[in-house]
């Protein structure tokens, strides 16, 4: 009966969306349980936190599952990373604006990050060179290029 | 579910504005060298993580805490982050203490309500069970036309 066969499908349609609906979901419910009263009528990790992180502490948690070595993480760690990739991602922007005023130029561009980094010792991490605990982070070169 | 390091980005409008928050007026900044400086900061966040481990390791523990990440900044040579981070740190600390008094709080009160709430709403349950099952039972035939309409 075409009826009866036909029946199931669109419930199976249905699980398979919420999967990963689900998993959105929970990353944001984790994040607001986290964030409360910072997210008035926010949409999602996108938006900005003024008061005390930027970034979204699930997303920035998430990144740092990725490690099979880590376990857990106490949710300061989470916020200090997060806090300290903000502080990161200011130093980058301002190094590399450097370059592109000895350029002439007001519009960052990508040649004024590789000039950035290839010239301060700190991020020659983002080159794929080993730091001291011999850690090669060469593996995350397809990132960047 | 593991995801992959390359799906995880942060957020662009995030990482946007952090930028030109940092930059002075005037300065605009490239698609690519906003996609660049987003993708460092995962790598950023992995490099750190590591090195944080690391220490968490040392001390025999399976918890990363504030200490070890602020063990793995000095390691990396963003000491300069230290101060400010400690700071942030201070502030968060107090805030999630606060937020915890008041979720406390709410909790409280709900499980008051929750109490009382409780028989009524098992009750409407039931009943509401009891008129789907009725409906079932008597047009198994008329949902199994509405469906072929449908397709």
């Amino acid at each position: 009966m075409a009826a009866t066969v036909e029946a199931p499908v669109p419930a199976e349609q249905d699980s398979a969306r919420c999967g990963p609906e689900e998993e959105n979901r929970g990353a944001e419910v984790e994040e607001k349980s986290q964030q409360q009263q910072q997210q008035t009528g926010s949409t999602g990790p996108a938006v900005p936190h003024s008061r005390l992180s930027k970034l979204p502490l699930a997303r920035i948690k998430a990144l740092m599952k990725t490690d099979p070595d880590v376990s857990l993480a106490s949710q300061e760690s989470v916020f200090i990373i997060a806090k300290a990739t903000e502080l990161f991602v200011e130093m980058i922007a301002k190094d590399a604006l450097v370059y592109a005023q000895q350029g002439k130029r007001k519009t960052l561009q990508r040649k004024d990050l590789d000039n950035a980094i290839e010239a301060i010792d700190e991020f020659a991490f983002l080159e794929g060179k080993p730091c001291s605990d011999n850690t090669d982070f060469s593996f995350y070169l397809p990132f960047i290029t | 579910m593991a995801e992959r390091p390359e799906d995880l980005n942060l957020p662009n409008a995030v990482i946007t504005r952090i930028i030109k928050e940092a930059l002075p007026d005037g300065v605009n900044v490239s698609k690519e060298a906003r996609r660049a400086i987003s993708q460092a900061a995962s790598v950023f966040v992995l490099y750190a993580t590591s090195c944080a481990n690391n220490f968490a390791m040392k001390a025999k523990r399976k918890t990363l805490n504030a200490g070890d990440v602020l063990a793995a900044m000095e390691e990396m040579e963003f000491e300069r982050f230290l101060e400010p981070l400690r700071d942030a740190l201070e502030v968060y600390k107090k805030d999630q203490r606060g937020r915890k008094e008041v979720s406390e709080q709410k909790r409280r009160d709900k499980e008051r309500k929750a109490d009382s709430e409780n028989d009524k709403s098992r009750e409407e349950e039931e009943e509401e069970e009891e008129e789907e099952q009725q409906r079932m039972e008597e047009e198994p035939e008329e949902e199994a036309e509405e469906e072929e309409d449908d397709n």
